[in-house]
């Protein structure tokens, strides 16, 4: 071979005596080979079995090319038989060379994948994972996963996948029911819990389903989609502050503080919704207890109605009553989130951090506060206050979840 | 990174913030290059969504659908606006063919996907909850080429990954990771694991891994 006048590293010629190694098993190297004359075995030690299998590389074949591209650490040993001549390439050499020939990069890539296929599959039975699962029963549960989470745009999606693959599947006719009841803007049916259903951005496509069904809901006028776009910056700081900066997290630091610093003020104005749904008694706990259960059942206006009544009966005076006074105003924030009203949920939620600072909820809120902000896209703010998230102690589970939100957010 | 232009008019789909691109289990015939935006992998795992990474610009993903008919394994969600490349799998050869670069670049991937894949193996293969533990932070800790493994090591990482590394439960993994911090070992923050000799670490996996092939 030439000597490579084009190149930084150049291509080199190494011979070898038979019996030399070449490299080492967790050898730090960059230098892809190529075996050009005598022979070369490769030793490696199987994971599971700790068993050495040796595999030879023929003439003009390559060796060392995964760990050098990868940047990791050898993971054979390679080792001459007879005197031995392999060229040596830097991974820019080897990058230069096989761009000339793109037979050899998909020979290997095919090579590669099937590698990578049988790790994963490997590492699936070390987990237990079963490898006999129906496809079409899976792709049916990640609709029901989304569609009991209140996620239904995601839910839609798979649902048409599976009709799509699956139109005789033994789930046709529920996916098919589903899609319809999507595309109809009816909500998810009551026995349909919502324990397992993932908070994080639930918010925006519920917003949709909401505004598509007005009639299934007699509290108010739905506000229509325009919700969500008046829910910016600007309109944002109508709601919570009136100030003139708009941009930055600056800005948003002070507003904060606000949040925190502001004296309280009375409880929420309610308004007077007149429901059906008749409530046994109308004690805080009767009354929490009834709203614990529409909120399980995803009928979210009759809980946010039982929450505001439990507000509203501001009853505060033994600790029991005072956590079920700051519990509602939190579940009623996370009933609005449900409902797609975003406004209408920080209000609440930076209630409860205006008014009960200490409060078991004020973490919760904070949380919340930034998933209403992902919700709407305000990446900015979401951070923020993941970032308070963050900082509160007790460190538990809330404080990763924020931790993964942010590095969601900032994409890595 | 960016591939020639005239692929876009092509190979170019966009997705708006929040949309599926394909989801856990649907079948996959194609594979995708990101030219801009941001793309969350997730995963249901227990019936909850877990997010596995978020990609970015230059990245590839769905990449498994090249070789066989295999639903996805996870999925795909746009996290912004998203510029994407979308090569079907029949296309493969021929696009390999036309362009050594994008197959150059798939190369790397596998590479590396392949290690990944091997040393989170090799972490499941021990038997004591302990060192895998352990392990799982010797992995991080090598995965990151800016960290002086002589020193004191400060990782990114919370029980929850620790777990689903380790593949244990996150009461299992709590508690192990507990245990560590009262014998001094490592220090556990809220987003951080800081742990005082990963050298330590190092040297006992490596015995028990040895030993466990006797």
């Amino acid at each position: 071979m030439s000597n490579s006048a084009g190149g930084p590293s150049g291509i080199i010629t190494r011979t070898y005596k038979s019996g030399s190694i070449i490299y080492f098993e967790n050898d730090k190297s960059e230098y892809i080979y190529i075996l050009k004359a005598g022979k070369v075995f490769l030793t490696t030690v199987k994971l599971d079995t700790g068993e050495e299998t040796k595999e030879e590389v023929r003439q003009g074949e390559f060796f060392g090319v995964k760990s050098a591209l990868g940047k990791y650490p050898r993971e054979e040993t390679a080792q001459t038989v007879g005197n031995t001549m392999v060229l040596q390439l830097t991974p820019a050499d080897f990058e230069r060379l096989v761009l000339k020939n793109a037979s050899v990069v998909k020979k290997m890539l095919r090579v590669f994948s099937n590698q990578l296929r049988r790790i994963v599959k490997m590492e699936r039975s070390v987990l237990g994972e079963s490898e006999i699962v129906n496809a079409d029963a899976e792709l049916f549960k990640i609709g029901e996963y989304y569609y009991k989470a209140g996620i239904t745009k995601h839910a839609q999606y798979a649902y048409k996948r599976y009709m799509e693959y699956y139109p005789d599947g033994p789930n046709a006719a529920l996916a098919m029911k589903r899609i319809r009841g999507i595309d109809a803007g009816e909500p998810p049916p009551m026995d349909l819990g919502v324990h397992d259903a993932p908070a994080p951005a639930a918010a925006a496509p519920q917003a949709h389903r909401q505004a598509d069904a007005p009639e299934d809901f007699s509290i108010e006028e739905p506000s229509g989609p325009g919700d969500m776009i008046d829910f910016d910056d600007s309109s944002e700081e109508k709601e919570t502050k009136p100030s003139s900066s708009s941009s930055s997290s600056i800005a948003l630091e002070d507003e904060m503080n606000d949040f925190l610093t502001e004296p309280a003020s009375a409880g929420g104005d309610l308004d007077d919704f007149s429901l059906d749904e008749a409530v046994s008694g109308d004690s805080p706990k009767e009354l929490s207890d009834a709203a614990d259960a529409s909120f399980a059942k995803g009928n979210f206006p009759i809980a946010l109605d039982l929450f505001q009544k439990v507000i509203a009966l501001n009853r505060t005076a033994s600790p029991e009553e005072k956590k079920l006074f700051e519990k509602a105003h939190f579940d009623a924030g996370r009933c609005y989130i449900e409902m797609g009203k975003p406004k209408e949920a920080l209000d609440i939620l930076s209630k409860i951090l205006r008014n009960f600072p200490g409060s078991a909820y004020t973490k919760l809120a904070i949380y919340h506060i930034g998933l209403i902000f992902e919700s709407v896209n305000q990446k900015e703010k979401a951070i923020t206050y993941y970032n308070k998230v963050l900082n509160m102690s007790p460190k538990d589970k809330l404080n990763s979840e924020a931790l993964n939100k942010i590095k969601q957010l900032q994409g890595r | 990174m960016a591939l020639d232009e005239k692929f876009f008019d092509k190979f170019g789909v966009e997705y708006a913030p929040n949309e599926i691109i394909f989801c856990e289990w649907e079948p996959g015939n194609e594979f995708y290059f990101i030219q801009s935006g941001n793309v969350r992998i997730v995963k249901l795992i227990q019936n909850r969504e877990k997010n596995l990474s978020v990609l970015t610009d230059g990245d590839v993903f769905g990449e498994m659908a090249i070789l066989e008919e295999q639903p996805r394994s996870a999925t795909a969600i746009a996290l912004d606006h998203v510029k994407l490349l979308k090569f079907h799998r029949d296309n493969f050869d021929t696009l390999m063919s036309g362009n050594p670069q994008l197959a150059y670049k798939l190369l790397v991937i596998f590479s590396k996907r392949i290690y990944d894949a091997k040393r989170r193996l090799m972490i499941l293969l021990l038997e004591e909850p302990q060192i895998r533990v352990m392990d799982v932070l010797v992995m991080l800790a090598e995965q990151d080429p800016h960290l002086d493994l002589q020193n004191e090591v400060s990782l990114q990482v919370t029980a929850q990954d620790v777990a689903r590394w380790a593949g244990l439960t996150e009461d299992d993994a709590q508690k192990e990771l507990t245990h560590l911090n009262r014998t001094d070992k490592i220090e556990i923050f809220g987003d951080r694991i800081v742990v005082k000799k990963i050298r330590e670490f190092q040297r006992l996996v490596a015995s028990r891994r040895k030993s466990m092939y006797q």
